[in-house]
């Protein structure tokens, strides 16, 4: 019967105007995040408080969009010393890819999400400013050194 | 075609009139501007004009090392990030040689149909909006909300996963993610039913859609559309079963096909292509081995000189990425197959003739994403 499949919509209809409401309260309602949620890069320090960062580097090197920038100074005794390590969040797209490429856990993809700002000054951050970065441990043992007078070859179609 | 003059009205212009749509219409699904001469109610051309959603991801490639495509890759056709991540991945294991693990395999096609049911749901949504309802739009995006969780559950992000890589996946299911799966699967088939008797069913849209926009067979070919708008004109090309990847080639799934290719067809082909996707979400989280999800790899990926054109069965047609290698970190040439775009051009085909009130419905009928025409 032509009619037939408007007045089907309709109970539909009805029987979603009764059901309990899907959506939440927010911000007086907030949904649990995942584990897994990557949001804004954090910076993360041991248990005396402080930075796990080494100034390798890694992360700057795997960000697709230049986000990171770390100003280091090498020093001739010691670990490095970070003078800044900013982080342009307005431009991070959260892939993670600076937190896998960290060899020593000194970043992480925090879960702070509301990240807005009233001032656009604010999504430069500083991750760590004028601090002693942490000293490499030698837990591996040292990389055998080549043998003198061989340069390292390197041929640029090879497989890694 | 002669200028509808209006009766008992002197001196009124009743020439043709040129106006655009888009590009900022809601009906355009993003940023998509059409300019459409009209006759009256009657389109008698139309134009799509791209480029207001070009971000030079293909440029981008370019400059970016093999592991970081799929970042590139998300935000092209945003809707199913997980394809376009999936085909660059393919593409890159293709070049290098890589033996991807078999549960990797698996938790690919696993987390495309979840992503494939996600962007069928939000074309659902968008699609009845352009026809004038409403209401359906809050249910569809009941389910897609239920299967961005699930997606943000395993991956970490709603839209943008960064999931999967040349080598596998970033990480394992879940426990939570696999139960919120389950529970997916267990109300999804009576809510499509739902759906699809609220649109589907309903006699007004019917009308609507029947032998509007049609792209017959041979057309659809010559115009290089994949996927459901090539479906629903009757052709069973797919490319999970015609070049099989990820682990579809051990997966049972149905293609359906229309038999006329008018805006009906491409409805209901979508619908069964949602509920053929829940099929094999099931399969998967079934039949799911156990083992290592990403290959053992070099930090860097250098593969041999050589190019490779890998493709994967999107929600919108056949995603393909065409990289061509010189031995370097990054890509020489990085080519992105983006279906949208023949769809856009079946869209300037089917639109004149059919009034102005269809144009958006036209739109919405060919599921395009701009993002991904103009990447």
């Amino acid at each position: 019967m032509w009619g037939e499949g408007i007045l089907a919509g309709m109970r539909i209809t009805v029987r979603n105007m009764m059901r309990e409401p899907m959506t939440v309260n927010y911000p007086h309602v907030k949904l649990e995040l995942p584990d897994r949620a990557r949001w804004a890069v954090a910076a993360k320090y041991d248990a005396e408080g402080k930075p796990r960062c080494t100034a390798c580097r890694a992360c700057v090197r795997a960000c697709p969009h230049h986000v990171l920038v770390l100003d280091s100074t090498r020093r001739k005794k010691g670990p490095k010393h970070i003078d800044r390590y900013t982080y342009e969040v307005g431009a991070c797209m959260m892939c993670g890819l600076c937190v896998e490429a960290c060899s020593f856990d000194a970043i992480e993809m925090s879960r702070t999400y509301e990240l807005a700002c009233l001032d656009r000054k604010e999504l430069t951050r500083d991750l760590l400013r004028d601090v002693d970065a942490a000293a490499v441990e030698q837990t591996n043992s040292p990389k055998p050194k080549r043998p003198a007078g061989r340069k390292r070859k390197r041929s640029k179609t090879a497989d890694e | 075609m002669s200028p509808r003059a209006a009766e008992h009205v002197e001196h009124t212009a009743t020439g043709r009139m040129v106006f655009d749509v888009g590009s900022q219409h809601p009906s355009t699904h993003g940023l998509l501007r059409l300019a459409i001469e009209t006759d009256g109610e009657e389109i008698v051309s139309a134009e799509a004009c791209l480029g207001f959603l070009h971000r030079g991801i293909e440029k981008l490639g370019e400059h970016r090392r093999y592991h970081q495509l799929p970042t590139l890759m998300d935000r092209g056709d945003y809707l199913s990030g997980i394809h376009g991540e999936l085909a660059s991945a393919l593409a890159v294991e293709r070049l290098r040689g890589i033996e991807v693990p078999p549960k990797a395999h698996w938790l690919r096609s696993l987390l495309g149909e979840i992503n494939r049911i996600a962007s069928h749901m939000a074309w659902y949504g968008t699609f009845g909006r352009d026809a004038g309802v409403t209401s359906h739009f809050f249910y569809s995006m009941r389910d897609r909300e239920a299967l961005l969780d699930i997606l943000e559950a395993v991956t970490g992000q709603r839209m943008t996963f960064n999931y999967v890589r040349p080598g596998g996946v970033i990480a394992d299911l879940t426990v939570v993610a696999e139960s919120k799966i389950r529970r997916f699967l267990r109300t999804f088939d009576a809510h499509l039913d739902e759906h699809q008797t609220f649109l589907g069913g309903n006699e007004l849209l019917q009308k609507r859609l029947r032998g509007v926009g049609v792209i017959d067979r041979d057309s659809a070919m010559s115009l290089g559309l994949t996927g459901a708008n090539l479906r629903a004109s009757g052709v069973p090309y797919d490319v999970r079963r015609d070049r099989p990847y990820a682990a579809y080639s051990e997966l049972e799934f149905g293609i359906p096909i229309g038999t006329t290719g008018d805006a009906m067809d491409r409805y209901l082909v979508r619908i069964e292509e949602m509920r053929q996707a829940a099929r094999i979400v099931r399969q998967c989280i079934e039949g799911l081995p156990e083992g290592a999800v990403m290959a053992k790899l070099p930090k860097a990926l250098r593969p041999r000189e050589g190019e490779t054109y890998a493709c994967v069965e999107s929600p919108r047609g056949e995603l393909g990425v065409h990289l061509v290698a010189d031995g370097s970190e990054t890509p020489r040439r990085f080519h992105y197959r983006a279906p949208s775009l023949f769809a856009i051009a079946a869209l300037e085909q089917m639109l004149p003739g059919t009034l102005l009130a269809d144009a958006a419905l036209l739109v919405g009928s060919v599921d395009i994403v701009p993002g991904e025409v103009e990447r």
